[in-house]
């Protein structure tokens, strides 16, 4: 159960209000338009406090957040989007979700220059600069999303990234589906994230109803959630070396990646370990003869990792590509409240896993790098490896016997957050009850919500040629981010 | 660089041989739901086509429960929920077929599609354009595992190119959310004739759990396909399967009867739900 301290401010003084408590920004939205007015909610991460803050907004405007917490700037953009309701000064109100499918144009916004001017840096402007619109179909295979690169030929002037191309709208399923069924919904969210996702949604439900999950299914969903980090770290790795025409490092973290695909499949019957993690517990138990099987996979999967890894961190021309590519200062990191191994990589001591502290994790130490480059995020994610080998060894030595699914029982709070660190970074499900068994409001915010955000702040003194070294080192899923 | 030529020169042989030999699920894979279609009574069907969020299970005006393998995400919900065995999980990885309606079970309706290959001029090499309309980014990852030293999907002359003007298969993921309607469509119309529209994935084929109004509900709204490949997401063989049937180098596989012989579906099936 994650508690949190309840708030009540009128919407003009919300912007203070969150500036005030000098923590993170998990989330912003407004809550469904069925009860009266308009609701603004905010959650905020400050020192170990959740503070849950309500705003509510009686007209069709109230005065923006996002000059001064600049972690506000997507969320309002959607709240204007799909709500109606105006953030008025909001440094740059043009449409997140709903855009207009043909752009060409880049728009540098104001807060750009001023920015550089900051940093003693000047935009490259002239009669030769243009802009390259890429995506949203893309040479390769690749999800659709689209970035308009502005350029003079080699280095990159500005670079804007629009998303939303594929808002399949997950959170209206999952409240109009038989609360059985909506967990199925969430796994499909950001299909390299299923486990991440049934967890946080499932989370959240466990917390409408008070359930308390079974320490057999914590250990079960704890192998499950590290194994989903490890093929999405391996994923990154292999498209870092793409990228840098690693061609037998490419294959070798391939088949690496694929050993683990194929444990997913033998273990729960789907390569990316969909409807293994449910409400109350696991739809799947892991008997000896599976254990074993993890033990075995997992021993020479180690081995063979470490080896292609120590080659890989002797690599010149690997290496080379990565760092000082793409940098993330700690203070742009934590303005725009970034999660996952991005922020840890600048520095910032996030972590879903200790912070909202679930399904039974032992105390580990949380990957930092101070360097905030592709580099140091691709370190950050060799050492999770590790760590998530430790908690799988862990969870295996530490199953007990015992039931994996407890039945979860009517809804006994109005609402409720469920928290998973994906491998991507932290993944949130704010949960509205309808009544005892339904619900009425569903709020997910992916942690590519969150890193998509900074985007255009990673080209500084950059070159085309690094810009695909760059979006792989965040690891982005746009699924995820459009929901 | 030694040091990696000596890594991939001693590891042994990963590549399947996958078509000449088969390449089978392990046990308990969830790739669809097989059905009898004469073994549930009608209060059970109503009951299991309720658990079935893609709609993949529905009743047929006579109460006869109809599966549409199109749109099943292999959860196996409607195994758990019927114990008289009339649901198995079929554990198969070639579930491609050329024609829609080929994919329903229990549908009476005869179709016109053949099931004979494409072939001609696909038959020997394939370049391939991937256009993504909204898939959950899972079926990328399969589509890119191709590359990898256990499918090498380029022994078998597919390739990806990164223009579609020199493509003859348009592979599409994704149940087409709106905004992607207007670039896949441009993509098609850059490719020349003849082509061929590859549709990867249950939320392709159909939509699966994907509504109106945010999704058109399958690649068939949009475009002429050619080649439904159904999965939760399509495993790497199954994607092979399907793109070997659009080069005319494989045939479709039929779903395990039920009434052929005693065994049934048990050869292929696993032990229902994992």
């Amino acid at each position: 159960m994650i508690a949190f301290e309840d708030r009540t401010v009128e919407a003009g003084a919300l912007a203070t209000e969150l500036k005030q408590l000098e923590g993170r920004l998990m989330m912003l939205f407004a809550t469904s338009p069925t009860e009266g007015p308009h609701g603004l909610r905010a959650l905020v991460r400050a020192g170990d406090v959740l503070v849950n803050v309500r705003a509510p907004v009686p007209g069709s405007t109230y005065p923006a957040v996002t000059p001064m917490v600049p972690a506000a700037h997507w969320f309002e953009r959607e709240i204007h989007d799909l709500h109606g309701i105006t953030p008025e000064g909001h440094p740059r109100l043009e449409p997140l979700v709903h855009h207009a499918p043909e752009q060409r144009e880049v728009e540098i916004p104001e807060e750009e220059d001023v920015r550089l001017a900051h940093r003693g840096a000047e935009r490259l402007a002239g009669p030769g600069v243009f802009v390259i619109p890429y995506g949203p179909v893309r040479s390769g295979v690749f999800e659709s999303a689209q970035f308009l690169v502005q350029t003079g030929g080699e280095d990159v002037a500005y670079c804007a990234q629009r998303l939303f191309f594929k808002r399949r709208g997950a959170e209206r399923r999952i409240c109009e589906v038989p609360l059985d069924l909506a967990v199925l919904v969430a796994e499909r969210v950001s299909g390299t994230s299923s486990v991440a996702h049934a967890l946080a949604f499932s989370h959240a439900v466990e917390s409408l109803a008070q359930t308390d999950v079974a320490p057999r299914a914590q250990a079960i969903r704890r192998i499950l959630a590290e194994l989903e980090r490890l093929y999405n770290h391996l994923e990154v790795t292999v498209r870092e070396c793409e990228d840098a025409s690693l061609s037998v490092g490419q294959a070798q973290f391939a088949a690496l990646k694929e050993r683990l695909h194929r444990l997913a499949g033998a273990l729960v019957g789907n390569r990316y370990l969909r409807g293994a993690v449910v409400p109350g517990g696991t739809r799947i138990d892991l008997d000896t003869t599976a254990l074993d099987l993890i033990t075995t996979t997992m021993t020479d999967w180690e081995r063979d990792w470490e080896r292609t890894l120590a080659v890989l961190l002797r690599t010149d021309s690997f290496l080379d590509r990565l760092v000082s590519a793409g940098p993330l200062p700690e203070e742009d990191a934590r303005d725009f409240a970034c999660v996952g191994p991005v922020a840890r990589a600048s520095g910032i001591d996030v972590d879903t896993r200790r912070d909202l502290a679930y399904d039974g994790y032992p105390a580990f130490e949380v990957a930092r790098h101070s360097d905030g480059d592709a580099m140091a995020r691709m370190e950050v994610r060799f050492h999770e490896v590790d760590a998530s080998l430790e908690v799988i060894r862990e969870a295996i030595g530490t199953l007990a016997p015992g039931p994996t699914r407890v039945a979860t029982g009517p809804f006994v709070r109005s609402c409720a957050l469920g928290a998973a660190e994906s491998a991507r970074g932290e993944t949130l499900y704010w949960l509205e009850a309808a009544d005892d068994t339904a619900l009425r409001f569903c709020k997910l915010r992916a942690a590519s919500f969150m890193n998509f955000g900074i985007f255009n702040r990673l080209f500084d003194s950059q070159v085309l040629t690094d810009f695909s070294f760059i979006e792989h080192s965040l690891g982005l899923s746009p699924a995820g981010c459009d929901a | 660089m030694i040091r990696w030529f000596l890594r991939g020169v001693t590891r042994r042989r990963l590549t399947t041989r996958y078509p000449r030999t088969e390449e089978p699920a392990p046990p308990g894979f969830r790739a669809r739901a097989l059905l009898d279609p004469n073994a549930i009574n009608p209060r059970d069907a109503w009951r299991t086509a309720q658990v079935c969020l893609p709609k993949a299970l529905t009743l047929d005006h006579q109460n006869r429960l109809r599966l549409d393998a199109g749109r099943c995400i292999g959860c196996g919900l409607c195994v758990e929920a019927v114990e008289d065995g009339a649901l198995a999980i079929d554990a198969g990885y070639e579930l491609a077929s050329r024609s829609r309606r080929r994919l329903i079970i229990g549908d009476v309706q005869e179709d016109d599609i053949s099931p004979e290959v494409l072939g001609g001029p696909f038959r020997r090499s394939l370049h391939i354009r991937h256009v993504d309309a909204g898939s959950d980014g899972a079926v990328e990852q399969e589509i890119a595992a191709l590359l990898n030293p256990y499918y090498d999907m380029q022994r078998l002359g597919l390739f990806f190119t990164a223009s579609p003007r020199h493509a003859d298969v348009l592979l599409v993921t994704g149940p087409v959310t709106k905004p992607m309607e207007e670039p896949l469509r441009r993509a098609y119309e850059a490719m020349p004739e003849p082509r061929v529209v590859v549709a990867a994935g249950t939320d392709a084929c159909s939509g699966g759990i994907w509504t109106e109004p945010e999704v058109l509900g399958g690649v068939d709204r949009v475009l002429p396909v050619d080649v439904y490949i159904p999965g939760d997401p399509p495993t790497p063989i199954a994607l092979l399967h399907g793109l070997l049937l659009a080069s005319g180098r494989a045939r479709e596989v039929s779903a395990p009867s039920w009434d052929a012989d005693a065994a049934g579906p048990a050869e292929r099936a696993g032990a229902g739900a994992a």
